[in-house]
């Protein structure tokens, strides 16, 4: 029912809308953006869009006679024309974006006297009767009123496209409201009053309450112009601006060639787009156009007729690859079209993270054991485990491993974030355990279906190979291979834009990035990536391997002359090994932790022990509670000699470096001090070392020392701790444990995932830093620390120093610096340049 | 001992529960009494809350319901069967589509447009089983029920039961589908692996 007199209806050509003061209100989503996309001058579909509030007045032929003749006069071409032909295609857009819009109308226009000679110039059959046919259907049913049984019967045994079109039309004179005509305006005006009953229809009201949009929501009709040609150089095609992978400005999509297309099919049939008539300059181009003026990467649809590409439609693209929106960011800071702190906000830090991921080293004399699904990116190798508490038992000594196992559960969670890398026989790219892997940057394959997995004899099989609990094997989640044996490992390299964008955050950010390193191997690995120190070196490192019975002769000694030669080889290795590490170092400052774990660790567990005394020497260790026993400073105390020889240790070292002309800026840390006199003491101890390596060598070495803060005590009194430290640096891991009175080891896996689940915490305390409780005592601590020495250095080497999330909490309270694994130094940069932003806005 | 003879001897109701079973795969729940006939003889089994076909359940709801070969029903129902695949197949992306985003990420339903299209498509799939089904009934009146049964569920996803659509716990469109797609199975006598072929070849026939 045609609404209201014709000759008020106006009619917009894209373009034309925005000049007229029109927007997406009256010229529906696609006209508005159509309307942009022909200001950018980039190449679209002609087109006229009857606005939404007077869109039903297509309905009547009068109104589609006046769009068919401007549309003819814009084009130059007339509609069913056999020498210069075109068709109109109907196509509806409401004013927000919603789904469940009705279908577009191609090939309006088509008769039975024009079709054979479009035929002759598509060159193919099929196409031209597919479109046609699907017209006729929608017509047919939505405006004729013929009833689907009738289509069907109507249908029943007619598998030829020509002989489809041939009963359908039939159909419609025989059962509907009137033939089909053949004037295209009245083809027109039928189609839109097909489009409008679908929008009124049942189904056309169910979407619109399921997205929660009016239910008298409109509808803008858009009447374009179809050149017809050659159907090989002719189809329809989606391609975004980026290539995923490597995040370059390459158009990536797919082309569907033919003309039976009218909207893009949604399975992975099509061709790549290198196979495009005519190239894909032109696409590249628009699409580089398209990004400059949305900002985002962006994805087009088009069309091709003829060889002549025009666009039906370009949005940003929803979830763009990491790389690509990093790229992106870069490209357009670098042409100045956005400001590099615009490109900053942009990327997130944990982007950064999964452009990290460890590639493997392929030779192709691998041994393949299985493929599954690519869950989540990565490389790990790692001993195969088959629970989740042997995984966890391995995890707490530092082995790596990678869990293998058929399904997971929520219990199997930690053993998820302990395992390197997690292997399961079934479930896909949404099971479980893939989710709960790419949340915690675990390399996963899941689905791996032929692999068999026998827990009784400690066995997983597949492709002829058998590997045993215990063996290595290394997994790729990039490619879901997993190999037998080792794999060698590339760590993670920045690509180029990422250090590009990680310097700009350099000029931005204020807090400073070091990093938690015990070797020369971890040292140089994250000073690639942008580390400006070691915020916390622990020296337990040196107490183990192949040290380890050095260290217990010293514990165990029974006279003083076998605890002096046994301190003496201690002092000689670990010298030698802080002589690696500062090489590695050079200039930047270092924080050496004095030793902290507690002194039974280091003693078998297995009670070999030479003698009766050796044996109660180690009862007499053993501690209800290690971990609030006789750590750190406490140690220190009872043996007098081992910071003065740890510290004797690391001058001796700088002395040596010193002569290649190396000088680190040495500053010595004392563990888990609570009382301001302990600390007091084990400087003292420091101080001693140094006068007698002075003596020895009569070099002063220069040093810092100071305080770590992982007591409430301490944080509590870090006036007074600040008197005798130069520095202070919040161990948060214990800090929050502390705090909390929480035992990492014994809540994570038990009871913070069911309290993150019940909502009682937004996130592990140990992942995201506790901003009310822990956090109320870092500020004490600042303050207290600053009103006594305004420029004493504070930092944080806890895990939270690289957690996005924690670097924005700790940024505002007035640290100076914070340390991080390696791999996580880049996430750690990004962040504190997002916390600087924030702090300046 | 339990006599596991063939389910021609099985009263009109006993039979319908075995094939029911054999269709469905499993009972979750109290057992009827038709079902504890079938344990007694050997034709399901109970395993815990739950209620089995044995082999010889399966082999001979085979047999019952298997039409005979080469006979009308069969060479009727055969073509609607072939129309039948290519749905199926599409109804298989439409429930990936609802669990997965087209990027492989698992779709936390926060997108209502996203969800709303999906939807959307699943229309053009309930016409054409529709159609299908109005087909399959005039051969063979048995499978009317399934353009029922397919409504009812759609009815509760629609009214907010989300689970109504994928969830193989509850009735739901998908498991209503799959009974459907069993019990054609079991009638024409294809197994699951040529079946996969045929709809491999019916899928790709209409892509060219």
């Amino acid at each position: 029912m045609p609404a209201a007199p014709a000759a008020t209806t106006p009619l917009v050509p894209y373009g034309q809308g925005r000049v007229r003061g029109l927007g997406p209100a009256e010229l529906g989503i696609h006209g508005d953006q159509m309307d942009r996309l022909v200001a950018l001058g980039l190449p679209t579909v002609p087109g006229i869009t009857v606005p939404v509030q007077s869109a039903r007045d297509l309905t009547d032929p009068a109104v589609a006679r006046q769009v068919v003749d401007l549309m003819e006069e814009l084009v130059g071409r007339r509609v069913g024309d056999t020498g210069h032909p075109m068709l109109l295609r109907l196509v509806a857009s409401a004013p927000v974006a919603a789904s469940g819009l009705p279908p577009q109308v191609p090939g309006i226009g088509l008769t039975p006297t024009n079709a054979a000679s479009l035929i002759d110039l598509i060159g193919r059959e099929g196409d031209l009767y597919e479109v046609w046919a699907s017209v006729l259907r929608l017509v047919a049913e939505d405006a004729l009123g013929v009833s689907p049984d009738a289509l069907e019967d109507a249908l029943e045994g007619v598998t030829s496209a020509p002989a489809q079109v041939e009963a359908l039309l039939a159909v419609c004179a025989a059962e509907g409201t009137g033939p089909v005509p053949e004037d295209p305006a009245e083809q027109l005006a039928l189609s839109a009053a097909a489009l409008m009953h679908r929008w009124d229809s049942p189904r056309g009201r169910r979407a619109r309450r399921s997205q929660r949009l009016p239910d008298d929501l409109g509808l803008a009709l858009h009447v374009q112009a179809l050149h017809i040609g050659p159907w090989e150089r002719s189809g329809i095609g989606t391609a975004s601006s980026r290539d995923p992978d490597s995040g370059a400005l390459a158009p990536t999509g797919t082309f569907h060639r033919g003309m039976r297309r009218s909207a893009l099919p949604t399975d992975a049939s099509g061709e790549p787009l290198d196979t495009l008539p005519g190239g894909t300059d032109l696409l590249k181009h628009t699409l580089a156009t398209l990004e400059h003026h949305l900002r985002d990467v962006a994805e087009v649809t088009f069309e091709l007729r003829d060889g002549k590409l025009s666009l039906l439609s370009a949005a940003a693209l929803d979830r763009s690859s990491p790389r690509a929106g990093l790229r992106l960011a870069v490209d357009l800071a670098t042409a100045g079209t956005i400001d590099r702190r615009a490109a900053l906000r942009t990327v997130r830090p944990q982007v950064v993270q999964e452009l990290l991921h460890a590639q493997l080293r392929l030779t192709g004399d691998e041994k393949l054991l299985a493929k599954g699904l690519p869950a989540s990116p990565g490389a790990a190798r790692g001993l195969v485990v088959l629970s989740s508490q042997r995984a966890l038992e391995l995890a707490a000594g530092d082995v790596p491993t990678v869990l293998f196992s058929s399904e997971t559960t929520p219990g199997d969670v930690p053993a998820l974030l302990a395992a390197d890398a997690v292997v399961t026989t079934s479930g896909g790219l949404a099971s479980h355990a893939a989710v709960v892997a790419r949340g915690s940057g675990t390399p996963a394959v899941c689905g791996a279906s032929d692999l068999r997995i026998d827990t009784v004899r400690g066995t997983v099989s597949a492709g002829g190979h058998t590997v045993h609990e215990g063996d290595v094997v290394t997994v790729d989640g990039r490619s879901g291979a997993i190999y037998v044996g080792e794999v060698d490992i590339r760590p993670a390299e920045p690509p180029a834009e990422l250090d590009t964008l990680l310097a700009w955050a350099d000029d931005v950010r204020v807090l400073r990035v070091r990093t938690n390193a015990d070797t020369v191997r971890e040292t140089e690995a994250a000073l690639r990536l942008g580390a400006e120190g070691i915020g916390l070196c622990r020296t337990e490192h040196q107490f183990l391997g192949d040290r380890l019975p050095v260290v217990r002769r010293y514990l165990l000694a029974q006279d003083d002359a076998a605890h002096r030669e046994a301190l003496d080889a201690l002092t000689d290795a670990q010298c030698e090994d802080f002589t690696a590490l500062l090489r590695a170092v050079g200039d930047r400052p270092v924080t050496v932790r004095l030793l902290d774990a507690p002194l039974h660790e280091f003693l078998p567990h297995d009670g070999a022990y030479e003698d009766q005394s050796q044996l109660d020497r180690a009862v007499e260790m053993r501690e209800v509670n290690p971990m609030l026993g006789l750590r750190g400073v406490r140690l220190a105390l009872l043996n007098d000699d081992l910071y003065p020889a740890q510290a004797e240790a690391l001058f001796s070292a700088w002395v040596t470096v010193s002569k290649e002309g190396i000088t680190p800026a040495l500053e010595v840390m004392i563990p888990l001090v609570s009382l301001p006199e302990e600390l007091a003491i084990a400087i003292g101890q420091v101080h001693e070392a140094a006068d007698k390596v002075e003596e020895q060598t009569g070099v002063r070495v220069p040093y810092l020392v100071g305080s770590m803060i992982e007591t409430p005590r301490a944080a509590l009194l870090a006036d007074q701790l600040a008197v005798h430290a130069d520095f202070l640096s919040f161990g948060t891991n214990d800090l929050t444990q502390m705090t909390y009175g929480f035992s990492r080891d014994d809540v994570e896996s038990r009871l913070l995932t069911g309290y993150v689940e019940r909502g009682l915490l937004a996130a592990s305390p140990f992942v995201e830093f506790d901003l009310d409780g822990v956090g109320a005592l870092v500020a004490i601590a600042v303050q207290k620390a600053r009103s006594v020495k305004p420029d004493i250095k504070l930092g944080v080497c806890g895990e939270h120093g690289g957690d996005a999330t924690s670097i924005l909490r700790l940024a505002p309270l007035g640290l100076d610096y914070v340390s991080c694994s390696p791999q996580r130094v880049p996430v750690a940069r990004l962040a504190a340049a997002h916390a600087a932003l924030e702090e300046s806005t | 001992m339990t006599n596991s003879a063939g389910a021609a001897e099985l009263d009109d109701v006993t039979r319908e529960a075995l094939v029911g079973l054999v269709i469905r795969g499993m009972h979750r729940g109290a057992l009827s009494p038709e079902q504890q006939a079938l344990v007694d003889q050997g034709l399901a089994m109970a395993k815990g809350p739950m209620v089995m076909p044995t082999p010889a359940g399966t082999a001979a709801a085979q047999a019952v319901t298997r039409l005979a070969a080469g006979g009308d029903e069969e060479k009727s129902l055969r073509p609607l069967f072939e129309k039948f695949l290519p749905v199926n197949h599409q109804l298989r992306d439409l429930c990936t589509a609802w669990q997965l985003r087209p990027d492989g990420t698992p779709n936390d339903h926060s997108d209502a447009a996203y969800d709303a299209s999906v939807r959307d498509r699943l229309d053009d799939i309930d016409d054409a089983i529709g159609r299908i089904l109005r087909r399959m009934s005039e051969v063979t009146p048995r499978l009317s029920h399934y353009r029922d049964h397919l409504s009812a569920s759609l009815e509760r996803f629609d009214d907010g039961d989300a689970g109504m659509l994928t969830s193989p716990l509850a009735d739901s469109y998908h498991t209503v589908w799959m009974w459907l797609h069993q019990e054609l199975l079991l009638m024409l006598g294809i197994s699951r692996a040529e079946d996969e072929k045929l709809e491999a070849e019916l899928v790709a026939g209409q892509k060219v």
